[in-house]
């Protein structure tokens, strides 16, 4: 049967057998071929991951060639002013960098109606009542998760060891380990830097510092999370000082230790250790023969049910031409719909009414279009006022629902 | 043959090709095939008779060989021929937030020839669209922990020396609904999170060098201008090694989908490190732990601990001929065949890969094919001749600091099922009797 790969290994072998190479019995069998690459790699210099460092050798850096000519004092650009670097670096990050103080916007700190410089501070309750207008949609209610979007609340530090379904093990763990922000997220930094930065999803960088504190404030509220010893009830406000006093519970859940303030650079050499060794993340041995000690046909895992095949378009390899549909004029309300609401309304998983599902229009449509502009308006259900977009006016959302109603007939 | 005639003229017709049913496209292909198939038995063994049936798509006239075609004017920006309307990114909801913003679309890796993947059909990540960025209005600020803080607008950035280098980008999440079982019996769908493309910039070492890093500067911070900003830490020493900041693509500027204008090559690291719409870079003695390296992209292990910041795509291989896109449906008992596949590793360059006919049990080395290059894809072929019967194929990659490709059960074993990312242990393909080839495990389990 395998005639040429036999002429193939019988090559291969007796280029071995030329080199001196040694043979390695890693519990495969002495067939195994280690190559000399190996003592290659331990005497070729390392990069920061591990692998061979590449340098540039005789005007050329493997395949490519460089121009090694001398090139320094390019003195491209100009120097930033401090308005705009503030306005750009609003990452907050575990060590207190950067947690507002006072509420900033565009690079400058924001003044209340006397003058004064706006701390920033918001209490669990404003965050409750930011998240039922602007989070729960997407994320359920009270952190729950369920709609295609992150859980996050309702985890557990000792789910964290749980395996579901792994397949090696005698009987396989029914459990998934559930990570969401109490049980998994290392430092609270992140939660407020995430939503500052890029929440809510159809509108980043919309919420002031103070929003971020009462959003942060209810979502440790709801993860259970105590600061400095303190339980977090409907009353209580958050501010920069007592964020710095934030300590989640899987803060020491992560490896490598690359946090190592009295030498910066041991944390990356900690991370190169790490990523020099595959037996740390599964290690391949290029065992040549009889490398399974047992029936292959028993190992032999099949899809069942025929897979998930839930492909936008459905695959195909035809080579045929394709059929034309016919375009018809673009609707008035069809670009704000794309960039206000289809977030939501082209999500099954969200519970709105889809476009394009006759079914779910025709019941939307039985209250009369009164009735559906009355609610796209002031809201329904999950859905809040203009679906949280109040830069629209009334007549822009109507516009939208017509264009939601005609690409749902 | 009228009958063949008239399909084929039908599919010849630009216009009212949708009236034309596929089982008849099919019926044509098949016929043609077994036309091509008895011309070679006949010859060889018969001599030039006539019991062969004429090929109409040779003594017929082409309808494109008997009128003028397009004029040259027609697409100042050329596409594709519309029969290749299949070679496409595809999207499953299963991979998607449950929308199509914050969402991925999968590369056809198995339409993919050599090592560079077309602008259009390279895989898009995205965490809140694709943004559209003015290339005047780009500033690009480098500042924190370096000598001399600056602002480039687009065209002081490209007056920078460029080099040109071709590196794959994988999502590490490629292959990951896939740790527990064999889910899709689809190549592109299994590993289309990943292409590979000629980049175009400046290396970051030329900027830094130029403005110059304080001693302590040991970690980096790359961000992005669009909706989600999607921060990453990165140690300066990477960037002083072979990070780019690009904005060339094969040749042209970078798709709005690849972070037009300007976005950072990573080479072979996490595709989320490699920032798009790349507005700042910030310097700094401690890492950032932004929501992707803390919430995401750790990898979550038995004992209830997560290994964080793991940079590198780990060796990795794929069988790309035959596939369960491309199946082998069309051989027959003895014929010879090309098996190809593509072999990639973030650690380095491709030193070897291995082929097994009998699920991992056996191994052959395969030749490497084409250009082989540090972190691009890399080609590798083996010419077999099947006989007709059932195989299990598989194929494993070594790179050049040794790291051989696990399989199932050597990576499972260390980092159990739960990690999501950074999963390369063995593909295998079944090939039944009929030569249709079926993603399958080869691993433990409970029959």
């Amino acid at each position: 049967m395998y005639i040429l790969e036999n002429i193939k290994l019988k090559n291969t072998l007796l280029g071995l057998s030329l080199a001196t190479v040694a043979l390695v019995t890693s519990g495969c069998n002495n067939s195994d071929v280690k190559m000399s690459d190996a003592t290659n790699a331990q005497t070729e210099k390392r990069a920061v991951d591990g692998a061979v460092k590449y340098e540039i050798k005789d005007g050329k850096y493997e395949a490519y060639h460089v121009n090694t000519q001398k090139a320094e004092n390019f003195g491209y650009g100009r120097t930033p002013t401090e308005r705009e670097i503030k306005a750009w670096d609003i990452d907050v990050t575990p060590f207190g960098k950067d947690a507002p103080m006072y509420d900033m916007k565009h690079g400058e700190v924001v003044l209340d109606e006397d003058g004064q410089p706006k701390k920033a501070e918001g209490s669990v309750e404003l965050g409750n009542e930011l998240y039922d207008a602007q989070c729960a949609m997407c994320h359920g209610d009270f952190g729950a998760g369920g709609k295609g979007y992150p859980t996050l609340s309702g985890g557990t530090l000792a789910s964290l060891k749980n395996q579901l379904f792994n397949p090696a093990d005698a009987n396989p763990g029914m459990e998934p380990p559930k990570r969401t922000i109490g049980s998994y997220w290392p430092y609270a930094s992140t939660l407020f830097w995430y939503i500052q930065d890029a929440m809510p999803f159809p509108h980043p960088k919309s919420l002031s510092n103070s929003e971020t504190y009462a959003l942060t404030a209810y979502l440790l509220y709801e993860n259970g999370i105590q600061i400095d010893g303190e339980e977090l009830d409907e009353e209580y406000v958050l501010d920069r000082e007592k964020f710095l006093k934030i300590k989640m519970p899987n803060e020491d859940g992560f490896y490598p230790v690359v946090d190592t303030p009295e030498d910066p650079k041991q944390g990356v050499r900690n991370m190169t250790e790490f990523l020099s060794n595959p037996e740390n993340y599964g290690k391949g041995t290029r065992c040549m023969k009889d490398c399974i000690k047992e029936d292959v046909s028993k190992l032999v895992m099949r899809i069942t049910d025929g897979g998930l095949s839930d492909f936008n378009p459905p695959a195909s390899t035809e080579r045929s031409m394709p059929v034309v549909e016919a375009t018809g004029p673009v609707h008035p309300g069809q670009a704000a719909y794309e960039a206000s609401c289809s977030a939501c309304h082209a999500n099954e998983a969200i519970g709105a009414p889809v476009v394009g599902d006759k079914e779910a229009w025709a019941s939307v449509m039985a209250k009369g279009i009164d009735g559906v502009y009355h609610n796209g308006i002031n809201g329904i259900n999950a859905m809040p006022p203009k679906g949280g977009n109040m830069d629209l006016s009334d007549d822009e959302v109507k516009v939208i629902i017509d264009y939601m109603i005609e690409a749902s007939k | 043959m009228n009958k063949i005639k008239d399909i084929f003229k039908k599919s010849l017709t630009t216009k009212d090709t949708s009236t034309l049913e596929e089982s008849s496209r099919r019926d044509f292909f098949k016929n043609t095939a077994a036309l091509s198939v008895s011309a070679i038995a006949a010859s060889s063994v018969l001599g030039p008779v006539k019991a062969l049936a004429d090929d109409e798509a040779i003594i017929g006239e082409a309808e494109w060989g008997v009128k003028l075609g397009d004029m040259v004017t027609k697409n100042l920006y050329g596409i594709p021929s519309p029969y290749e309307h299949n070679n496409i990114r595809r999207t499953t909801d299963l991979l998607s937030s449950g929308d199509m913003y914050a969402s991925i679309s999968m590369c056809p890796i198995h339409e993919s020839e050599g090592i560079i993947t077309p602008n259009g059909l390279f895989f898009c990540r995205d965490h809140g669209g694709t943004a559209h960025v003015d290339p005047n209005q780009f500033r690009l600020m480098i500042h924190g922990k370096v000598k001399k803080e600056i602002v480039l607008t687009l065209d002081e950035l490209k007056r920078y020396p460029s080099e040109t280098r071709t590196y794959f980008i994988e999502c590490p999440a490629n292959g990951s609904p896939e740790w527990r079982a064999p889910q899709f019996n689809n190549l592109q769908f299994m590993k289309g999170m990943m292409s590979c493309a000629s980049w175009t910039g400046v290396m970051l070492k030329t900027i830094l060098d130029d403005i110059g890093l304080e001693d302590d500067a040991v970690w980096m911070m790359a961000e992005g201008s669009d909706n989600a900003g999607n921060p990453r830490t990165i140690p300066v020493e990477k960037a002083l090694d072979d990070i780019m900041v690009v904005w060339g693509q094969n040749g042209e500027a970078l798709r709005p989908e690849q972070g037009y204008p300007v976005r950072l090559v990573v080479p072979g690291w996490e595709g989320n490190l490699n920032t798009k719409w790349l507005k700042r870079l910030e310097f700094s003695d401690k890492p950032w732990h932004s929501k992707e390296e803390t919430s995401k992209y750790t990898m979550l292990q038995k004992s209830g601990k997560a290994i964080q910041y793991f940079w590198p795509n780990e060796v990795n291989s794929v069988i790309t001929k035959p596939c369960p896109e491309k199946p082998w449906t069309d051989l027959k008992k003895g014929d010879l065949v090309e098996i190809e596949g593509i072999a990639w590793s973030g650690h380095g360059t491709i030193k070897h890969v291995d082929i097994s006919f009998d699920g991992g049990d056996n191994w052959v080395e395969a030749n490497l094919k084409g250009l082989v290059l540090p972190k691009a894809w890399t080609r590798f072929s083996y010419m077999y001749r099947w006989d007709g019967k059932p195989i299990l194929l598989s194929s494993r990659a070594t790179d050049d600091i040794n790291n051989t490709q696990p399989t199932i059960d050597q990576e499972t074993s260390v980092v159990g099922v739960e990690s999501v990312y950074h999963r390369n242990g063995l593909v295998t393909w079944e090939v039944n009797a009929k030569g249709e080839v079926n993603n399958v495990h080869i691993r433990k389990h409970k029959a």
